[in-house]
């Protein structure tokens, strides 16, 4: 459906490019998980995405027609929800919807039905005459989304769509968004929550730097060759083992660590019985999302 | 022009609910004008009445002495009072407080009319003038002439008209009683043509009109930095609204309350101003009045360009504010809002002309006070139009830039 192809994007006056070959595939009908620390091109990528940056280097094509020209055909093929609370705090909630209606230029025998079905979607209805500004912070958050949906757009971009909200409200987000796809709705989708990504994705990309680090199924990416285990001990890791099995500090005497076959794990417990460390925790199996991204992004501080 | 219906609802919208916004532009420059119009009612009329009050003793009673009185009423100086009964009543009032000035005619002053400081031996008696002695000296002599003039008037009159029955002339029954001063005039004279200088509603209305479209900075930058912070911009740009279009979003609402401000504005001045005791705006008429909204019109798209221009400029309200406020109360300090341009020195009046305020206030004066026509209002014209259309190519250009 949405396919980028070599792209790559360089602020004015930056010294380094905010994306380079960026390729990915993101499929209609699923939710794609778009993860990366902070400057790593995701907004970037997003605002080349809904038009508000031009594509000067690669391709973006949308259902295989250049998206410059996808985007003149349909204006409303993308829709783009900010992480911000795009929309205005002075007008109600029903003043904003029709507002962005109107932007959008949506008909007026559409324009009710698809304002009613943006406040059902986002369970709005008992607030519709409530101004924006008093609403609480997850009531602001279904705005944004319900203001996203309107003129019924084939890809949904979602920049960090639960940020400040209570569990849930945020339960109530994800499942609503879980259930785009099944309505005709692709979702690309960005969060700094591993296990939101790990819930509602079903393809994941890890950006960092302006570079595509992984890009797959969520499946593919958990289920690597490695194996991956969290270990908990009563003192630090020898630094000779620490390199043999790439640990990562996850403090308080945890490591992780990662096995090219399992039979290493035996061997692992004599090493560190015969250096004298006692071995408190042990879990060995399949990474989570949130492992695999701090493998492939190191830890350190973006900023 | 569904998307431009539902920009103007919105700009709509905010604008009625932004109080502070409504009272920058409404009742702020309601209360100038009043205000102004009144504390410069003086310094803006040469020869004006003075708020000094005096009254007549009038212990003649003859027809020659209510002549005095009325003559010295007709100057309309100095403001006249309930005449006393007597000198000893009179002395009391100005003793209280009541007035300053006393004039007392004494008992054959009309017999004695012609005959002055006993012209023909027997003693004459003088008129007194009571004063209050706080009363500025300047104000006494000033009083003190007029009453020498209108005395000098009478008894001249009263010479013509007793020589010519005894010239056997033909002569009216009695000479009309005539203004005074004779018809004199004042003028201010301007650097280049002499005009009658605006009176105080006059200049208030219309500088503080200006004045009050000039501030759409406050509302307009309020909701486009709010639409920039919050990412709407974004959104609306990610819509595949284009930046011109926001503009123009604005640009109507916002002009529509300039028209707004200056119908209310003239309905101040026509109706308000006099409800203080100010004199009344009087509007041109006709083709006149129609040259008047081409300056007001001209003046609005400047003001909410220039607005657009201080809300891409700055990244916050609070700098909006600054920028916007201190520039609007500059343009109007060098510009003639605050202070007429026909007051300033040369220099500063050279400096006024750089003001897109100076050029409203002048479009509308030359329309007000000299019935220009349209070829004479087109220079400020042109100056207001070529001030909007920069400041929006500037506020697009930032904007664009921003985005990049």
């Amino acid at each position: 459906m949405l396919k980028v192809d070599g792209l790559a994007y360089r602020y004015r006056d930056a010294a380094a490019p905010a994306l380079q070959d960026v390729s990915l595939t993101i499929p209609a009908g699923g939710i794609y998980g778009l993860l990366g620390p902070n400057g790593a091109g995701k907004t970037t990528l997003i605002s080349l995405l809904a038009g508000l940056l031009t594509v000067a280097d690669g391709n973006i094509s949308l259902n295989g027609q250049p998206l410059a020209e996808a985007r003149a055909a349909n204006p409303r093929a993308i829709s783009l929800v900010p992480q911000d609370y795009a929309f205005y705090p002075m007008l109600t909630v029903a003043e904003n919807l029709r507002f962005f209606a109107g932007v959008l230029g949506l008909n007026n025998p559409d324009i009710k039905a698809q304002i009613d079905a943006a406040i059902a979607f986002a369970r709005l209805e008992q607030v519709t005459g409530k101004r924006a500004e008093q609403l609480s912070g997850g009531l602001r958050r279904r705005l944004n989304l319900a203001i996203g949906l309107l003129g019924r757009p084939q890809l949904l971009l979602l920049d960090e769509p639960t940020v400040g909200v209570d569990p849930q409200s945020r339960s109530f987000l994800l499942e609503s968004i879980a259930a785009l796809p099944a309505a005709g709705t692709t979702v690309l989708y960005t969060s700094h929550y591993m296990e939101e990504v790990e819930a509602i994705c079903q393809r994941v990309a890890i950006l960092d730097q302006g570079r595509v680090l992984s890009e797959g199924t969520l499946d593919d990416l958990l289920a690597t060759a490695d194996s991956s285990a969290e270990i908990e001990l009563d003192q630090p890791l020898p630094a000779a083992l620490a390199e043999r099995y790439s640990a990562t500090d996850l403090g308080h005497f945890k490591f992780g660590l990662f096995f090219r076959s399992t039979v290493e794990v035996a061997r692992l417990l004599d090493e560190l019985a015969e250096a004298g460390c006692t071995v408190r925790q042990l879990h060995v199996g399949r990474q989570n999302l949130e492992q695999l991204f701090m493998r492939l992004t190191r830890r350190s501080l973006r900023d | 022009m569904t998307r431009l219906l539902a920009l103007w609802t919105k700009e709509t919208l905010a604008l009625l609910r932004d109080r502070h916004g409504l009272a920058a532009l409404f009742v702020m420059p309601i209360i100038f004008i009043v205000v102004m119009t009144m504390a410069l009612h003086d310094a803006f009329m040469p020869g004006a009445a003075i708020d000094v009050a005096y009254a007549i003793v009038d212990l003649d009673g003859s027809p020659h002495s209510q002549s005095l009185a009325r003559r010295l009423a007709k100057t309309g100086s100095f403001r006249r009072v309930a005449d006393p009964a007597t000198t000893d009543a009179s002395r009391a009032d100005i003793r209280a407080g009541r007035y300053a000035l006393a004039l007392v005619l004494p008992k054959g002053f009309g017999e004695r009319l012609l005959t002055p400081a006993g012209a023909d031996g027997q003693a004459t008696e003088a008129l007194t003038l009571m004063v209050d002695p706080t009363l500025n000296p300047a104000l006494q002599l000033a009083f003190r002439n007029q009453t020498s003039a209108a005395l000098g008037m009478l008894r001249a009159d009263e010479l013509t008209h007793s020589a010519g029955k005894l010239f056997g002339l033909p002569t009216a029954a009695r000479p009309a009683e005539r203004d005074w001063p004779d018809e004199i005039v004042s003028t201010a004279v301007q650097n280049d043509r002499s005009i009658r200088p605006p009176s105080s509603v006059q200049q208030n209305v219309p500088a503080w009109l200006v004045f009050a479209m000039f501030f759409v900075v406050i509302p307009i930058s309020a909701i486009l930095i709010t639409e920039r912070q919050q990412g709407t911009l974004q959104r609306l740009a990610a819509m595949g609204v284009p930046f011109r279009d926001v503009l123009l979003g604005k640009l109507l609402p916002f002009f529509v309350v300039n028209q707004i401000q200056a119908v209310l504005m003239v309905a101040v001045g026509i109706w308000g101003v006099p409800l203080f005791g100010g004199e009344a705006l009087v509007m041109p008429s006709g083709t006149g009045l129609f040259h008047w909204w081409l300056v007001a019109a001209a003046v609005s798209l400047a003001a909410v360009a220039c607005a657009l221009l201080v809300a891409s400029l700055a990244q916050t309200t609070q700098q909006s504010t600054i920028i916007g406020g201190v520039g609007n109360i500059l343009m109007a300090a060098i510009g003639g809002i605050m202070v007429p341009k026909f007051m300033m020195p040369g220099a500063m009046q050279t400096l006024a002309e750089w003001s897109p305020m100076a050029w409203g206030l002048n479009g509308f004066h030359t329309v007000m006070l000299r019935h220009g026509d349209f070829a004479a209002i087109l220079p400020d014209l042109v100056k207001l139009l070529a001030c909007a259309a920069l400041a929006l190519a500037a506020a697009t250009w930032l904007n664009h830039r921003q985005s990049a």
